[in-house]
Formats: C-alpha cells, sequence, structure tokens
C-alpha cells in the first residue's frame, strides 16, 4: 500500500468539482434506480455506461461507483416505505424496515439505513483500499493455471448460488460461455461462428448483451406484468437517528459491515446474500432476538451495513483478479475493459493514476451518499410514486439508445433485444442471468489460459493440479458444487 | 406454485433443443481444426463447450421424464405477453423512423405511441414527458458526449 499515491489520488479526485458531481449524479441516479422496484443496480450501470463513454475514465468510473453504492442503499427506500424491497439486497431490510414504518417510524428507519450503509460502504471501501493492492501482488505471481481454475471458481460460486437449479444455471453459464466464442479466436486469430457477418467479427459486444440481459428483458417483463407498485402513503419525517440511536447498534454495524465485505469479497456471492447473512448473525447474537422481525433499528442497520460493506469487498476480486464480486461488478469490470483497462493484477503496476482514484473516490462516495440520502430522503420517497406507464418507456428508449452508442450500431440494437426476449422466456422457466454476464466476462479468461497451459505443459491436464494455487480453486469449486447440489436438493423435497 | 407439468414440457423441449445444439456446435467447429497446425485450436474451446451441452440437455430430459422437473412459480401472463409483443413492435418501427426522422422526433414519436399504449391517461403528460426525455438524451449525446445519433432526413436540426 503506498499512502502517497492515496494522498495524492485524495487531492486529485476532492480537488476537481467535477469528480464531485459525476459522483453525486451517479449517487442520485443509483439512489432513484434502487428505490424503484424492478429497477436494480445492475440495470442502472448497465444503462448509464452508456453516458461515460466520452468522460476521462477516472470521472466515468467514479460515475458508476456511486450508481453501484446509491443503488444497493436505494433498494432500502422501497423496502421500508412499501414493504417492496427496491433491490434483491435489501430484501432482509423490509423485515424490520416495514414494521417501523407502520409503528410510524418510517423516517427514522431510512435515517438508520443511511448511516448503516454510510458506515459498512466505508468500512468495506477501506478493506478494499488496504487490502487490494497485497492481492494484486500474489496476483501477479499467477500463471494460465491459476487464471483458469480462478475462472472456473467464479463460475461455479455464481451458478450456485442463483436459482433454483444447478443444472439451469450451469447451461445459462454454457450459453454465455459459447456466446464468447463468437468472433475472432483470441489465439489464433480464426473467425469463429460469424456466419459471414462483418458485424459479428469482433465478437458479441459486451454492452448490448449486458443491457439485453438485465435492461430488455426487465422491461419486457415490466410491461408484460404492468403491476402497480403501491403509492407511498406514509409520511417520511425525523429522518436523523440520534447519537444514543446510533451508539445503541454501533457494534452490529462494524460487525456487519466487517461480515459484509468479506462475503462481497468472495467471488459470485454478492450483496444480498451479505444482508441475509449478517440479519441473521446480528439476531443469533442479540439479547433480544425476539424483537428481531417486529421492527426494531438493529434489524435495519445490520443488513445494510452489510450490504453497502459488500460492495467495497465485491470490488476487490474483481480489481485485483479481474473476476468480478457479483453482477454489478461484472458491468464495472466492462465499464473498465471499455475505458481500456484491462481489471487484473496488472491493472496495480500499470495504472496507479487511474487505481488509486477510483479507492479514494469510492471512500468519498460514502459521504456523499450520507450527505444526499439524509437530505434527500422525501425526495427519493417521492420517486416511488412515479407512474410505471411513463417511466417503462423511458427505460426501453435507454436500452436502445445505450445497445446502439457502442457502435452506433443498430446490428447491436437488434442483437441486445434478441439476447433481451431470451433472457426474459429464460426467467419464467428458472435458468438464471447472472451465470452468463459473469461467463461473457470470464469466458476468453477461461478459454486462453485453457488452451495456453495445455500448450505449455504439452497437454497434461494434471498441470491444474500440479500448483497448489490451481489446484485449490478448482477443488474448492467441486467441494462447493457437490455441497450446494445437496443443499438445493434439499430445499427441493422441502419445497415438494 | 404453479403446474409442474408445464415445466416438464419446456424442460423436455430444451434439453432436446440443447441436444441438437450441441451436436451441430460439435460438428460445426470440427471444421476448424484444419485451419492451424496446434491442438489446441479455435475448435477446442466451443467443442468441450458443445460436448457438456449435450451431457446437460440430456440429463435434463432424464430428470424431467422421470417427474424431477421444477414446479414453476410465475407464468406468462397472455395478454400481458401479446402486451409485451406489440410494445417490441412499436420499437423496430421506431428503430425504422429514426433513421427516417431523425432521433429526437423519432424518439418523442415512440415514447408517445409507447406511454399510450401502455394506457397512460393525461395528454399534457405524454407530450411534456415524451418530448422533454428525448431532447434531454439527444443534448448530452450531441454535445456533452459528442456521439453521433441518426440525423434522417432534417440532418439540418436533428
Amino acid at each position: 500500500m503506498d499512502f502517497g499515491f492515496l494522498y495524492h489520488a485524495f487531492g486529485t479526485v476532492m480537488l476537481n468539482p467535477m469528480n464531485f458531481f459525476f459522483v453525486f449524479i451517479g449517487l442520485t441516479a443509483g439512489i432513484m434506480v434502487g428505490a424503484l422496484p424492478g429497477l436494480t443496480a445492475t440495470m442502472g450501470c448497465a444503462l448509464l455506461i452508456p453516458f461515460t463513454f466520452g468522460l476521462p475514465p477516472v470521472q466515468g468510473l467514479l460515475m458508476l461507483l456511486g450508481i453501484f453504492c446509491g443503488g444497493i442503499y436505494g433498494g432500502s427506500i422501497s423496502a421500508i416505505l412499501i414493504r417492496i424491497p427496491g433491490t434483491p439486497s435489501a430484501a432482509a431490510t423490509l423485515l424490520d424496515g416495514y414494521p417501523l414504518c407502520q409503528k410510524g417510524m418510517g423516517g427514522k428507519a431510512i435515517g438508520m439505513s443511511t448511516v448503516a450503509s454510510f458506515m459498512g460502504g466505508t468500512t468495506g471501501a477501506l478493506v478494499m483500499t488496504f487490502l487490494s493492492p497485497q492481492i494484486a501482488r500474489v496476483g501477479l505471481r499467477f500463471g494460465p493455471p491459476e487464471f483458469f481454475a480462478l475462472a472456473i471458481f467464479g463460475l461455479g460460486m455464481i451458478i450456485t448460488i442463483s436459482g433454483r437449479s444447478l443444472l439451469k444455471g450451469i447451461i445459462s453459464c454454457l450459453f454465455g460461455l459459447l456466446i464468447t466464442t463468437i468472433g475472432f479466436d483470441p489465439l489464433s486469430g480464426v473467425p469463429r461462428f460469424t456466419f459471414g457477418s462483418r458485424d459479428l467479427l469482433g465478437g458479441v459486444t459486451f454492452i448490448p448483451a449486458l443491457i439485453g440481459l438485465f435492461g430488455y428483458a426487465q422491461v419486457f417483463r415490466n410491461i408484460e406484468k404492468m403491476q402497480i407498485v403501491p403509492a407511498v402513503k406514509a409520511k417520511v419525517e425525523n429522518i436523523l437517528p440520534t447519537l444514543k440511536e446510533i451508539r445503541s447498534v454501533l457494534k452490529t454495524i462494524f460487525k456487519s459491515a466487517l461480515m459484509g465485505t468479506f462475503i462481497g469479497s468472495i467471488p459470485g456471492t454478492g450483496c444480498d446474500i451479505a444482508a441475509f447473512v449478517a440479519y441473521g448473525e446480528a439476531k443469533r447474537t442479540s439479547k433480544h432476538p425476539e424483537k428481531f422481525g417486529t421492527g426494531i433499528l438493529e434489524g435495519v442497520a445490520a443488513p445494510e451495513a452489510a450490504n453497502n460493506g459488500a460492495t467495497g469487498g465485491a470490488m476487490i476480486p474483481m480489481l485485483t483478479l479481474g473476476v468480478p464480486g457479483d453482477a454489478v461488478t461484472a458491468v464495472l469490470l466492462g465499464a473498465l475493459t471499455l475505458h481500456g483497462l484491462q481489471p487484473g493484477p496488472l491493472l496495480f503496476r500499470d495504472h496507479l493514476d487511474v487505481i488509486y482514484p477510483i479507492f479514494a473516490g469510492m471512500i468519498m462516495a460514502q459521504f456523499i451518499l450520507l450527505i444526499v440520502g439524509l437530505s434527500g430522503a422525501k425526495f427519493f420517497a417521492k420517486t416511488i410514486n412515479i407512474d410505471r406507464k411513463i417511466l417503462t418507456p423511458i427505460i426501453f428508449f435507454l436500452c436502445v439508445v445505450g445497445s446502439y452508442a457502442m457502435r452506433f450500431s443498430f446490428f447491436d440494437v437488434g442483437v441486445s433485444m434478441i439476447i433481451g426476449i431470451i433472457a426474459y422466456f429464460m426467467e419464467y422457466y428458472e435458468y438464471p442471468a447472472s451465470p452468463i454476464l459473469l461467463a461473457l466476462i470470464l469466458g476468453p479468461m477461461a478459454e486462453g489460459n485453457l488452451r495456453r497451459s495445455l500448450i505449455i505443459s504439452r497437454g497434461d491436464p494434471l498441470t491444474f493440479f500440479k500448483r497448489p494455487i490451481s489446484a485449490t480453486f478448482i477443488v474448492m469449486a467441486i467441494i462447493i458444487m457437490i455441497t450446494s447440489y445437496y443443499r438445493i436438493k434439499k430445499a427441493m423435497e422441502k419445497e415438494a | 406454485m404453479l403446474k409442474r407439468a408445464d415445466m416438464k414440457r419446456a424442460d423436455i423441449g430444451a434439453g432436446i433443443g440443447l441436444i441438437i445444439l450441441g451436436t451441430w456446435i460439435f460438428w460445426y467447429s470440427d471444421a476448424y481444426r484444419k485451419v492451424v497446425v496446434y491442438i489446441y485450436g479455435p475448435n477446442f474451446f466451443p467443442q468441450i463447450l458443445s460436448t457438456l451441452m449435450v451431457l446437460c440437455g440430456v440429463t435434463l430430459v432424464v430428470r424431467a421424464m422421470r417427474g424431477k422437473a421444477l414446479a414453476k412459480r410465475d407464468r406468462i401472463d397472455r395478454q400481458g405477453f401479446v402486451r409485451t409483443v406489440i410494445a417490441i413492435g412499436i420499437c423496430i418501427g421506431y428503430l425504422y423512423l429514426m433513421q427516417v426522422i431523425g432521433f429526437a422526433m423519432g424518439t418523442s414519436v415512440f415514447l408517445f405511441v409507447l406511454m399510450t399504449f401502455l394506457g397512460q391517461q393525461g395528454l399534457m403528460k405524454r407530450v411534456i414527458s415524451s418530448i422533454v426525455t428525448s431532447l434531454a438524451v439527444w443534448a448530452m449525446f450531441r454535445y456533452f458526449l459528442v456521439i453521433p445519433l441518426p440525423t434522417g432526413m432534417f440532418d439540418f436540426t436533428f
């Protein structure tokens, strides 16, 4: 960890008002997207990436980080006020948030959620700042077998946590990996599965595919269901928690924040798992577990500190090893690539001018979140009431613009829409979309390093088990797959 | 919980589709073997994936036949589905219209039509929100991000 660089980065980020502006815009947009049920942080980042094309990398990334942090926090607002989590990561928050709202303490619950999100987010950002360079240093020693094993581990993790069927998760993953084989072969330069189309020579572009998976698919579902979201009736007042209230949950917040950061840093997990685990742990270790679920501030603070802690945690494997912690960081990884930066250990060697401002910006974003969250709570609560019949066409239009803007290509719009239609049907038949996204990111890494490893070892498949790090990753992936198979089987038997 | 039989049929269909697709990919990518000299060529990874795909397809069919298909949690609403198909049709029309009358105008028309189709009542709300949104995004792309958008026949304006 080079404190000189960090100090300099803080100066660079803080002294440029445009950086504040982009973080502020990102956070505000993120909170609004998060607060609106049916729109997720992943979708928000996917739709807003095109708006960062013309920006310098640091400012573009700061805006996306703002959306990420804001989106995860924003989900709690609708969870508390209308009992519908704006994002999956806020599902645990409603358990105590909504009962608090019913007691007339909706404002207080939002205030506590903001403070816990700030503390959790700051903890995650600090851990990310201090731990990432160390992990990147280890990553510099990785060779092709380690990177292949890491990709398999990441894909294995996402398959096991998404959806009710392991088999369908694997099929989704294979579908995503197959998409990555379209276009020029990275090793030999031979065009594959292009069927004579020049548009496919460069492969299926990441952003249109991403918008298809998380933008169009969601828009189609929204149009089909045209759900009427209940209007916010509760008054949002007395938002600021007292010092006594904060002190009473401080221990829970820090424990949950660290737990969230750790869970978030495991590739393939994410903020929603972190929130539920932290809520469970807070309840288990509480002196009054019976009060959980009846509307207590501790029940709001624990999941919110954890899911925001997980944002920093999820950034660690993405930045240091090029393996995203969850779906949103997979989008951020794509954004880094678009700005000409390849996430992974080399980023810490070659692009310190970008890495340290990201660290500084992530920490700064938490402070802006605290200010924006507390001062704008009433406004964000009102955004939940935006008419879906106006909002859905606008999001539909943003999907079109987003998929077009990458290469100014209507072909990309078509590809994106087709992927969206496929993803729309896949959800109904329980094929999860997240493994496709991760496969799009990790596919080229897995293929290139698999083939390189085999060429170097002259075709010895045991090469992956002869090196301790790659062997560990592969064995861990196998163990996790087997245990989740039995876990899912047990859950299905219970369901039947 | 909704019908398990629906899912069974879907799983069998998807499984057979995967077997056919996997077999075709394996066969198709075999042609890449001849292009380069080394063993782990461009065909290697697609053939591994296609083999796994066939295995998954077979497993899916077998599990469905043995009655182990998941119970469906949600089903497609017929009326809603028709609405979605029409909305996609409107969007395809918009993509053509945009190239004729330009981005900003085409977008305003698209948003207005889609809002009307989805049942938004207030005329002024529809007009204002569609015009403001399209102009805001157009201005942002043209002046701030400097990304070219289709101008259509009115290239002197939008």
